[in-house]
């Protein structure tokens, strides 16, 4: 039983391999290879798949810099308080 | 019974409190500075992101749509439709980059806590960004009148959409900072305290981004 739905499938995907023309898998890729509308798409296709990258880049890189101001803003802020931990020496206090 | 947590362990030396401070020579090693745990932006400025994060993706269905009947088209823009005004945009662009600047000058203004300064450059932001609007309904109705509407064509129905889109964020943008001027008049906004403001300009920098893509696309390409 097992085999014979192995086998159904292989023939089928098989099938779809050699008669392209009846999946009509891609709406685009029965066009010839510089048709001008398989190009939109493949120009659509690129700058939507790239938006999303750039967008999600774009917040991640101004949440860093602000972190990194934010950071650098605090440490500028704790410089006083920095001086009374330099007091203490481990060399002169013997440990 | 249960061990006080003030009793002293058996194994550590009488050491008087005092001695524990730190100081030169001797004494225990101090603490490392404790850091409070403060957020390092406002929440509303990252919703804005978060918000102006989906307003990219609605351009971008909108861009990506234009690219496939641009790309595809033997000729654009198609015979017998009017040819789209470059120059008088072209300066229009360059009025809303303008705005933008003042935008950001405003942000500045507000850190440095120059109230006068910062009224005058929302009020020249407003007006720029009024000045890009008029001009572009001028331009509008001029195109509608040589013929170009948005049933007229594919052409006309995404100029349209597009600009269209665009201009209703600028004007959404300049509703936005008119309530903030208000705000700022009457004194809301300070040096520590301007979210409001911040977001504002969030907002007003990527319609005013967003506009030279559309531009080079639609105008130009």
């Amino acid at each position: 039983m097992k085999q014979r739905i192995l086998l159904g499938v292989l023939g089928i995907w098989t099938a779809c391999f050699h008669v392209p023309s009846i999946a009509h898998a891609c709406s685009v890729c029965l066009t010839g290879a510089n048709d001008p509308t398989a190009d939109a798409f493949n120009w659509s296709v690129l700058f939507l798949m790239a938006t999303p990258y750039t967008v999600v880049g774009s917040i991640a890189g101004w949440l860093f810099y602000t972190h990194r101001r934010s950071a650098a803003k605090q440490e500028k802020n704790e410089t006083a308080e920095g001086l009374v931990h330099l007091t203490w020496n481990p060399k002169e206090s013997g440990r | 019974m249960a061990k006080s947590s003030t009793a002293r362990r058996l194994d550590e030396p009488l050491v008087g409190v005092e001695q524990k401070q730190p100081a030169f020579g001797g004494g225990e090693p101090p603490a490392p500075p404790v850091r409070p745990n403060t957020p390092v932006g406002s929440n509303a400025a990252l919703a804005v992101a978060m918000f102006l994060g989906a307003e990219a993706m609605f351009f971008a269905g909108l861009i990506g749509a234009y690219i496939v009947f641009r790309v595809a088209a033997p000729i654009w823009p198609p015979p017998f439709q009017p040819r789209l005004p470059i120059g008088v945009t072209g300066v229009n662009t360059l009025i809303l980059l303008a705005s933008a600047v003042t935008m950001r000058w405003s942000l500045r203004a507000v850190r440095a806590n120059d109230r006068k300064q910062l009224i005058r450059l929302l009020a020249t932001t407003a007006a720029l960004g009024g000045i890009f609007l008029a001009i572009q309904g001028f331009e509008w109705i001029r195109l509608i009148r040589f013929g170009l509407t948005v049933s007229s064509s594919v052409y006309g129905g995404l100029f349209y959409t597009l600009i269209g889109f665009h201009g209703l964020h600028v004007l959404g943008a300049l509703i936005w900072l008119l309530t903030v001027f208000v705000l700022t008049q009457q004194g809301r906004f300070s040096k520590e305290r301007h979210v409001g403001l911040q977001t504002c300009c969030m907002y007003w920098t990527f319609v005013v981004g967003l506009w030279p893509v559309l531009y080079g696309l639609i105008y130009l390409y």
